[in-house]
């Protein structure tokens, strides 16, 4: 696998300095630019920059391009800018077609139209695309109780470097037709085919929402009573816990050191009753309830905490939710955090000259079922750094997977597992 | 080959004879073919070298467990050896600190959420068939059932399986419902989740299948999601009235059976609101179950449909289409018009919620031509159905039945990148080969009975039959 270094002229647009600086990831720089208007157009891109071969870098909203190793190579930049239609919306059917290159808040924004929308809340909606969304496996605060990407999409139309553009899944909420290829692409970092179109399951927006802090003087009671709740039958939208530094960077001050903040959405007696429960369990567990008068943009500045721009380095930790207590005790002073007991989620936000030390030290935290990976730094970091850790036991499957679709392998080379 | 198998599962476990074999020649499906060998093995390990053994000597390899597939999964088309679960049938691990199962391909469905029951838990998939279909077949076909609605499908609640972990790409994801022809799951981890305080079970009386459709769509849009809605037409209901007794009015037009989970407060309070909403969209009367015997008599009545369906006709054949719900009444209108045009009745008993139709057509399998002219007819179903932005199968799978259908939703293009993935894991096309994919050409090999044979039988014997 790899691209030849070849003297053939580049497919593509040319490109500013200035868009070429905007388009660089990692310090490399694109050398020639392509934004395909539709699937189709993807499509026949894809299979000029096969034929060169040319190395390409798949862009949405760039969010999270801090996020896999640096790219081995990189010719050019192809960009889902102007595939930005929801192409079909019916609402009393629950379900959505959109463009790859659609910004999430614009979707929300006509979903919220019709009193719906999509209970995934990646970091950074203004800017972040559906099909950056489905490649990058990104998933906000609410994937304990909603579940994540891939319990949303029910179906996908991918480009390949063949230049064709292949479906998968379809437009009804139930159908086990054909392999489930919408799995293989989540999360894929576009290493497989370039996401071009996705199908979307939506609901309604929730008739009732609060907000309670829970304070604590250390980790573990807070998480868990985030655990006890998560368990629950009245499970919260969102149970975070974030150390006094990661509360100070979302915005707000606390005298304790740890705070268990908890989002509660449903049906209002629901979320009355949810909203005892939740303060009962702190209690409980020795914390202090703060019937929170919150900015609105709260939650909003702790769904974008862990997607940090700048020298910022984020450090996610995924483990069996039963370790994250253990876990949780034992985080390294110089990192500010959050944790989501609930998901099994740890993120960590350290400074480049000490996220070699965190990374190892969390790694050995993390035991035999958890994972740690650099979720986003600076490419100065990310050499001396092991982003994505050891290659799983399914990795020959993996590699055969990404010679089979992208035989020339001009995807995003070298960005996912294992130097795929 | 015989004795190598023996040599790894032991000699009980694995055998040729024809006799012996029958049992595993069918499935819930018409169609029926004779494996050469049967083996039943005890553990993955097992599993690993009978898998190797037959691949090695190219013999095809098709699993089966709890053989319930309405759509021949099971039947090993290509004749070669058949693995089933029957030994591997054990609930390894109830996890309810991580909020997960470990269980191995065989468990009996039901007999998990059983298990988790005492303890305040539950296995939320629930497919009509689950106190026979598996654990291992349900990752196969990705299985649903009636509650799928707000929990979703099978593979919303699987987490992992004996080949995955959370780092790369999600082969766990893209296994489930790929129906064995890539790889054969040996150990499955399950979401589990608290059993929901309550749930508040409803009945509402239509004149006509369109007003009880539009009043779904109704429903959807005040932003109440219920756990489970259930549509009847006239002819189940009367069959079901027939066999059971289930308090369906024998003069509606169609029943809507709607369920809503929750704290006891809000699933009164939802209960009261549906209620509201059915008879604001044409409802005649709506009833909801007071008490726990109230509920199981209204779902008692869906789930022994199918097996009601015996006093109506001799055979019958079920389809498994799915249409966006809004499309169901002018989809549901086409069905009867086909009904009156080739004079088969067809019944309709099914998934209202997410669209997913399950129409029977009556037929007598011993009436020359009968069971050729009712297939047509599925065809013709299915086709209308994708036409409708829908697909071809909600729940049951591709298997054997519909591999030529799946042209109505899927190109060329589209079949051709399936394909290569899966020969990625499987090369030389030996895992449940004949399935899914069109074109080959193969027929059911071996010994075939009339169809319906099995399904006679069954209704015969007072089993329950169910989807």
């Amino acid at each position: 696998m790899g691209v030849r270094a070849g003297a053939t002229v580049l497919p593509g647009h040319q490109i500013t300095v200035d868009e070429q600086r905007r388009l660089s990831v990692d310090d490399l720089l694109p050398s020639k630019i392509m934004h395909p208007g539709d699937a189709e157009d993807a499509g026949r891109g894809l299979r000029l920059c096969d034929l060169t071969p040319a190395a390409v870098v798949v862009w949405g909203g760039g969010t999270q391009m801090r996020l896999g190793a640096p790219p081995r190579r990189y010719d050019i930049a192809f960009s889902t800018e102007r595939m930005t239609r929801l192409l079909e919306y019916e609402p009393a059917d629950l379900t959505c077609r959109v463009e790859a290159g659609m910004r999430l808040s614009d979707l929300q924004a006509a979903l919220g139209a019709q009193g719906q929308r999509l209970p995934l809340d990646p970091p950074h909606p203004e800017r972040a695309t559906v099909g950056g969304m489905v490649a990058a496996n990104t998933n906000g605060l609410g994937r304990a109780r909603y579940g994540t990407v891939r319990d949303w999409v029910i179906g996908i139309a991918v480009a390949y470097p063949s230049g064709k553009v292949a479906r998968a899944g379809g437009k009804v909420v139930k159908n086990v037709a054909g392999y489930d290829l919408m799995k293989l692409h989540i999360g894929a970092l576009g290493t497989l085919g370039v996401v071009a179109e996705v199908n979307l399951k939506v609901q309604a927006i929730p008739e009732s929402e609060a907000t309670l802090l829970g304070h604590f003087e250390t980790a573990t009671p807070a998480v868990a009573a985030g655990l006890l709740l998560a368990r629950s039958y009245l499970a919260p939208a969102a149970a975070t816990v974030l150390d006094r530094r990661a509360l100070w960077e979302c915005g707000l001050t606390a005298d304790w050191r740890w705070t268990l903040a908890l989002k509660l959405e449903g049906y209002a007696r629901e979320v009355d009753a949810a909203r005892d429960q939740a303060v009962g369990a702190i209690r409980d567990a020795g914390g202090r309830v703060e019937g929170a008068d919150l900015p609105a943009t709260f939650w909003d500045a702790v769904r974008d905490w862990s997607a940090p721009d700048g020298d910022v380095v984020l450090l996610r930790a995924i483990a069996p939710i039963a370790a994250i207590p253990t876990l949780s005790g034992a985080i390294p002073s110089e990192a500010s955090v959050i944790i989501q007991p609930a998901a099994g989620v740890v993120d960590l936000r350290v400074a480049p000259s000490s996220a070699a030390p965190t990374l190892q030290r969390v790694r050995s935290l993390a035991g035999d079922e958890g994972q740690v990976v650099v979720a986003s730094a600076p490419a100065a970091v990310k050499s001396s750094l092991d982003v994505w850790g050891p290659p799983p036991p399914g990795f020959p499957i993996m590699r055969a997977l990404k010679q089979a679709l992208d035989p020339n392998g001009i995807l995003n080379p070298g960005r996912f597992v294992g130097g795929i | 080959m015989l004795a190598r198998l023996r040599d790894v599962v032991g000699e009980r476990y694995a055998f040729a004879d024809p006799y012996e074999m029958r049992l595993y020649q069918y499935d819930a499906s018409p169609e029926t073919a004779l494996p050469e060998i049967v083996v039943i093995p005890g553990t993955s390990e097992e599993v690993a070298r009978v898998v190797k053994i037959c691949t090695d000597a190219s013999v095809p390899v098709t699993a089966r467990s709890g053989a319930s597939s309405l759509a021949g999964g099971t039947v090993p088309v290509e004749g070669g050896v058949v693995i089933t679960f029957a030994r591997m049938d054990r609930i390894l691990e109830i996890d309810t600190e991580n909020l997960r199962a470990v269980v191995q391909p065989g468990v009996v469905n039901l007999a998990l959420s059983q298990a988790l029951k005492p303890l305040g838990y539950y296995y939320a998939p629930d497919p009509s068939s689950q106190g026979a279909c598996t654990i291992g077949g349900n990752v196969a076909t990705n299985a649903g059932g009636p509650h799928t609605l707000i929990y979703g499908v099978t593979v919303n609640h699987v987490t992992g399986l004996e080949v995955a972990l959370p780092i790369g790409y999600d082969l766990t994801g893209l296994l489930v419902g790929s129906e064995g022809t890539m790889a054969l799951v040996t150990r499955i981890w399950v979401k589990i989740q608290p059993l929901p305080p309550v749930q508040k079970t409803l009945m509402a009386v239509y004149p006509d299948v369109a007003t009880a459709s539009n009043a779904v769509s109704a429903i959807v849009r005040t932003g109440i999601l219920p756990a489970a809605i259930e549509m009847m037409d006239k002819l189940s209901i009367q069959a079901i009235e027939a066999a059971s007794h289930a308090g369906y009015p024998l003069d509606a037009g169609a029943v809507l059976l709607l369920e809503v989970d929750g704290i006891p407060e809000v699933a009164q309070e939802l209960g009261e609101r549906m209620a509201k909403v059915c008879r604001d969209n044409g409802a005649s009367e709506v009833r909801i179950a007071r008490d726990e015997q109230e509920r199981q008599a209204l779902w008692k009545g869906r789930k022994g449909a199918f097996s009601a369906m015996g006093r109506l006709s001799s055979d019958f054949y079920v389809m498994d289409g799915v249409v966006p719900r809004t499309k169901l009444p002018e989809t549901l209108a086409k069905i009867d018009a086909i009904s009156e045009r080739t004079g088969f009745k067809i019944c309709n008993v099914f998934h209202a919620g997410d669209g997913n139709l399950h129409p029977l057509v009556l037929f007598d399998a011993f009436q020359p031509g009968q069971y050729e002219a009712v297939l047509a007819i599925g065809d013709e179903i299915l086709k209308l159905c994708a036409q409708a932005g829908g697909s071809v199968t909600g729940e049951h799978g591709i298997g054997l039945e519909k591999r030529e259908n799946i042209r109505y939703v899927f190109s060329d293009d589209d079949l051709e990148v399936m394909d290569r993935v899966r020969r990625v894991f499987d090369p030389h096309i030996l895992m449940n080969p004949g399935k899914i994919f069109p074109g080959n050409g193969l027929q059911p090999s071996a010994v075939r009975y009339p169809p319906g044979y099995s399904r006679r039988q069954a209704v015969a014997g007072g089993e329950d039959l169910w989807v």
